[in-house]
C-alpha cells in the first residue's frame, strides 16, 4: 500500500517517510506547493497524510482541491497538525477552519508530535477501510 | 356753520302783513340747498345762488349738461317721468360739480302743475352728500376689512349685522340668535358679556371658544361695546372678536417645547451649562452639579466657572465661528479635584445677536475605567493566544527533534550511516530552531512598558523604509514610503511602532520573495490620518495568503516561512499595537498580495508625559 506524506518541513517529511517505510509501506511525498494535484494523480497513493499549516497554501486548501476532483476524492486523507489535540479536532473545528459546510470531513486526524505506535495504528485502520472497499 | 344776512330787498320794513311778499321775493335765494327750475326742453330757466356755487354757470344750458356734463338727455331721467305723470320724486344721483369733481347728491324733483294737469316746469332741489358718501364708504371698508370679526347684536341677542371677515368664518348668520349661531345652544349663555353691556352700558371683554362654519374650534378674544346709546338707553351692542387660535396654538407649542427642553436639561446624563452675554450662569443642570461637585442649590459664580473649565476655553468658544470640541480633556471640580471629560462649547446667536454660550460636559471617568479594563482584557487575551501558539510551536519543534532521534536510532540499529548522519543533521537543525525560538520568545514575553512621547508618525515609517531599502534593491523589490499630507504629532512609543513596521515590511518583502513573479514586486508603506485615527499601511503584491493562513496569522506561533521564521513577528506587532489602544487589520488574496494596517485611534493613544488637551477633530 502506498502512502503519500505532504508537509512543507523537509525534516518532518523525512521522519514520517522513514517510519512508514520501516513498517513496510511504500511511500511518496510532496512539499505542499501548487503541483500537489498533479503529484497525487501521478503517484495514486492509497492514503494521504496532509499537514494543515504550510506556507503558500494551507493543507485545508489542498484537501478541498482533492475532494473536488472525482478521480481523487475517494483517496482517504489524514490531516496532521500540532495546532490542537486530536480529541478537539471536531467537525465544528474543521468547519470553522474550512469555512465550508458542504465539505466532507477527512477520514483521520493525527496530532503532532507523532506517537509512532498510534500513527501506525491509525494508518493501518484507514488502509483496512481502503482494502475493504 | 356759516352765517350771513339776507336783506329785505324792495321792502323797507317787513311786517306780518307784508311777510308773504318777502317770502315770494327772497325765499328762493335764502334756502341753503341748490334749487333750479327746468322747462320741458330740459333748459335751466332759473336757479338760486346755492345752485351756482355747486354747479357753476347754468344760464342757457340744459340740465343734463350742468348736472352730468352730458350732451343728451340721461337714459334714466327722472324729470322726464315727472313731466309725464306729475308726481314728485326723490333720488340719489351722481354728477359733476363746477370743478369737474364727482359729486353725490340727493335730488327732490317737484312738478309745477297747471290746473289742466300739464307740467310746464320742474322744481329741483339738490342736497350735496358727497362727503357723507365718502364717510359711509370709509366706514364700510373699515367695518369689512378690519382684522377682526365685527357683528351687531340687538336686545333679543339676534345678530343684525356682520362684517365680511365674520361671514367668512361663520357663514351667513345675520338674523340668527348669537348663542345659536356660535354655540348651537337653544338659550342665552350662562355668562353673557353682551348682556352685561346691555345692562350697564359699559365695555366688556373676555375669552370665548366657538365653532367656525367648518366645525373647528376657534378661540376668540371678544370685546362688547354699546351702540346707539341715547339718553342712557341702548338697543344694540357691537361685538369685536379677534381670532387668537393661532396665538394659543403657538403658546401651547412653546409650552411643550419649553417643557421638553427643561426635562431634557434636568434629566440629561451630560452636564449642560449656559451663560448669558455677561457670563452670568443661566443653566447649571443636575448632571453638571454632580460632575463639578456643586452641593445642593448653591449658585455657581462666573469666576468659579472660569476656574472649572480648561484655561482659556471660555474665550476660545466666545471667539470661535463654530463649536469648540475637546474630546479628551479635564475640568476642575469645585472641591479642587480633576475629572476627565469630553467638552464642547458653542456661542448662542439669534439673528447675529450674541446671547451667551452653551457647554456640554460628558463625564468620562467610567468610560476611561472601562477602556482601561478593555485594554487589560485584550492584553490578557493576547497572552492566552500566545500560550496556545507557544504550544503549537513547541509541538512542531518536538516533532522535528523526535524525527532526528528516530533517524539516529533506526540508523544505528540498521547500521545505516547515511541515516545516522541525516538524524544528526535534523537534531542539530531543530536544536538551532529551539534556540532561536526561545531567544525570540524571551524577548517577546519579557515585554516592556511602552514609553509614549510626542513624535512625528511619518518619521518612524520613513526610518523603517530607509533601513530596508538596500535589501529591497538587492532583491529587486520596489519599496516606497508614501508620506501623503502632513500629520500632527502623536504620543507613541517610537521604538515599539518601529518594531511593528519592521515586522510588517519584513513580512511583505518575504511575501514578494515567495511570489512567482518576484522580479516585479512592490511594497508600499503609507502613513495617514483617517476618522480620528493614525493609520500605517503596508501593501505588497507578493504571494498573499489563503483563508486558513489568514485565520491563524495573529493567533498562533504560525510561520509561513518554513524553517526561516518563528511566527512571533505578527504576534509581537499585535501586542505593541494593542498597548497603544489600536488594532491590526489585514486583507490578503492568495497570489495577489496582502495589506496590513495598523490603526491607532488618537482618543485611545497612551498619554505622553505632560500631555495637553487632545486636538480638535
Amino acid at each position: 500500500m502506498k502512502i503519500m506524506v505532504i508537509d512543507d518541513e523537509p525534516d518532518i517529511r523525512t521522519y514520517l517517510l522513514a517510519v512508514l517505510e520501516d513498517n513496510g509501506y511504500e511511500t511518496c511525498s510532496g512539499d505542499g506547493k501548487d503541483s500537489v494535484r498533479e503529484d497525487v494523480e501521478k503517484e495514486r497513493p492509497d492514503l494521504i497524510i496532509l499537514d494543515i499549516m504550510m506556507p503558500r497554501r494551507s493543507g485545508i486548501s489542498i484537501y478541498k482541491e482533492l475532494r473536488s476532483c472525482p478521480a481523487l476524492s475517494r483517496i482517504p486523507v489524514a490531516l496532521i497538525s500540532g495546532m490542537s489535540p486530536a480529541a478537539s479536532f471536531t467537525e465544528e473545528a474543521f468547519r470553522s477552519l474550512a469555512a465550508d459546510d458542504a465539505l466532507a470531513m477527512p477520514e483521520g486526524f493525527i496530532e503532532k508530535p507523532v506517537k509512532i505506535p498510534a500513527l501506525l495504528e491509525r494508518v493501518a485502520q484507514l488502509l483496512k477501510g481502503v482494502r475493504d472497499a | 356753520m356759516t352765517t350771513g344776512r339776507t336783506g329785505g330787498g324792495t321792502i323797507a320794513k317787513i311786517t306780518r302783513e307784508n311777510i308773504d311778499r318777502w317770502i315770494q321775493e327772497n325765499l328762493f335765494q335764502a334756502i341753503p340747498m341748490a334749487v333750479a327750475v327746468i322747462d320741458q326742453e330740459y333748459n335751466l330757466v332759473y336757479a338760486n345762488n346755492a345752485f351756482t356755487r355747486m354747479f357753476g354757470a347754468w344760464r342757457n344750458k340744459k340740465c343734463y349738461t350742468v348736472y352730468k356734463s352730458r350732451e343728451s338727455v340721461c337714459p334714466d331721467c327722472k324729470g322726464k317721468d315727472a313731466f309725464f305723470d306729475g308726481f314728485a320724486r326723490v333720488n340719489e344721483e351722481v354728477g359733476y360739480n363746477k370743478n369737474g369733481r364727482i359729486t353725490h347728491y340727493i335730488k327732490h324733483t317737484v312738478p309745477i302743475v297747471n290746473d289742466d294737469g300739464d307740467v310746464p316746469f320742474l322744481l329741483e332741489m339738490v342736497t350735496d352728500i358727497t362727503e357723507t358718501v365718502h364717510i359711509r364708504r370709509e366706514h364700510q371698508l373699515l367695518f369689512d376689512q378690519v382684522p377682526c370679526n365685527i357683528l351687531v347684536i340687538d336686545r333679543d341677542y339676534r345678530i343684525v349685522r356682520t362684517n365680511r371677515r365674520c361671514r367668512e368664518m361663520f357663514g351667513d348668520i345675520e338674523g340668527k340668535f348669537c348663542y345659536k349661531a356660535f354655540r348651537g345652544e337653544g338659550q342665552i349663555c350662562d355668562r353673557c358679556l353682551a348682556r352685561e353691556t346691555f345692562q350697564d352700558g359699559r365695555l366688556h371683554s373676555g375669552h370665548s371658544a366657538v365653532r367656525g362654519k367648518d366645525g373647528k374650534e376657534v378661540h376668540m378674544h371678544v370685546t362688547y361695546v354699546p351702540l346707539s346709546l341715547e339718553d342712557g338707553k341702548m338697543d344694540l351692542v357691537m361685538e369685536m372678536a379677534v381670532d387668537v387660535t393661532q396665538l394659543m396654538d403657538l403658546q401651547t407649542q412653546l409650552k411643550i417645547a419649553l417643557t421638553v427642553m427643561e426635562t431634557m436639561i434636568a434629566e440629561s446624563l451630560d452636564g449642560i451649562i449656559t451663560i448669558d452675554d455677561k457670563h452670568d450662569i443661566t443653566i447649571f443642570n443636575p448632571a453638571a452639579r454632580a460632575l463639578f461637585n456643586v452641593q445642593g442649590r448653591r449658585r455657581v459664580e462666573k469666576a468659579e466657572l472660569e476656574a472649572m473649565m480648561p484655561e482659556g476655553f471660555l474665550s476660545r468658544v466666545e471667539t470661535a465661528d463654530t463649536h469648540v470640541y475637546l474630546p479628551d480633556t479635564a475640568v476642575r471640580t469645585l472641591d479642587g479635584g480633576s475629572c476627565p471629560v469630553r467638552l464642547a462649547g458653542i456661542r448662542l446667536l439669534v439673528d447675529e445677536r450674541f446671547l451667551g454660550m452653551a457647554f456640554w460636559v460628558q463625564d468620562m471617568r467610567k468610560y476611561k475605567q472601562l477602556e482601561k479594563e478593555k485594554l487589560e482584557a485584550e492584553r490578557l487575551a493576547a497572552v492566552g493566544q500566545t500560550v496556545a501558539g507557544l504550544a503549537h510551536g513547541i509541538k512542531n519543534l518536538i516533532t522535528g527533534l523526535e524525527g532526528g532521534l528516530y533517524m539516529l536510532n533506526s540508523g544505528m540499529k540498521k547500521g545505516n550511516v547515511d541515516r545516522i548522519g541525516q538524524g544528526m543533521e535534523m537534531l542539530g537543525r531543530n536544536i538551532e530552531r529551539v534556540a532561536a525560538f526561545v531567544k525570540e520568545f524571551l524577548s517577546f514575553s519579557k515585554g516592556r512598558t511602552i514609553q509614549a512621547a510626542p513624535c512625528d508618525p511619518r518619521a518612524i515609517a520613513e526610518e523603517v523604509v530607509a533601513m530596508y531599502s538596500p535589501r529591497a534593491r538587492e532583491l529587486g523589490i520596489e519599496l516606497v514610503h508614501e508620506a501623503g499630507e502632513a500629520i500632527p504629532q502623536a504620543p507613541l512609543d517610537g521604538a515599539g511602532i518601529h518594531e511593528c513596521l519592521t515586522n510588517l515590511v519584513g513580512n511583505a518583502m518575504d511575501a514578494c520573495v515567495m511570489s512567482e513573479d518576484r522580479q516585479n514586486c512592490h511594497v508600499r508603506v503609507s502613513t495617514l490620518e483617517r476618522d480620528g485615527a493614525l493609520v500605517y499601511q503596508v501593501v505588497d503584491d507578493g504571494c498573499g495568503m489563503d483563508y486558513q493562513v489568514k485565520q491563524k496569522v495573529f493567533t498562533t506561533f504560525f510561520t509561513t516561512k518554513g524553517l526561516g521564521g518563528t511566527g512571533l513577528g505578527l504576534l509581537t506587532t499585535k501586542k505593541i499595537v494593542q498597548e497603544h489602544g489600536g488594532h491590526v487589520e489585514m486583507e490578503s488574496d492568495k497570489g495577489k498580495g496582502s495589506t496590513f494596517r495598523i490603526v491607532l485611534p488618537r482618543s485611545r493613544l497612551p498619554q505622553a508625559a505632560g500631555a495637553q488637551d487632545a486636538p480638535e477633530p
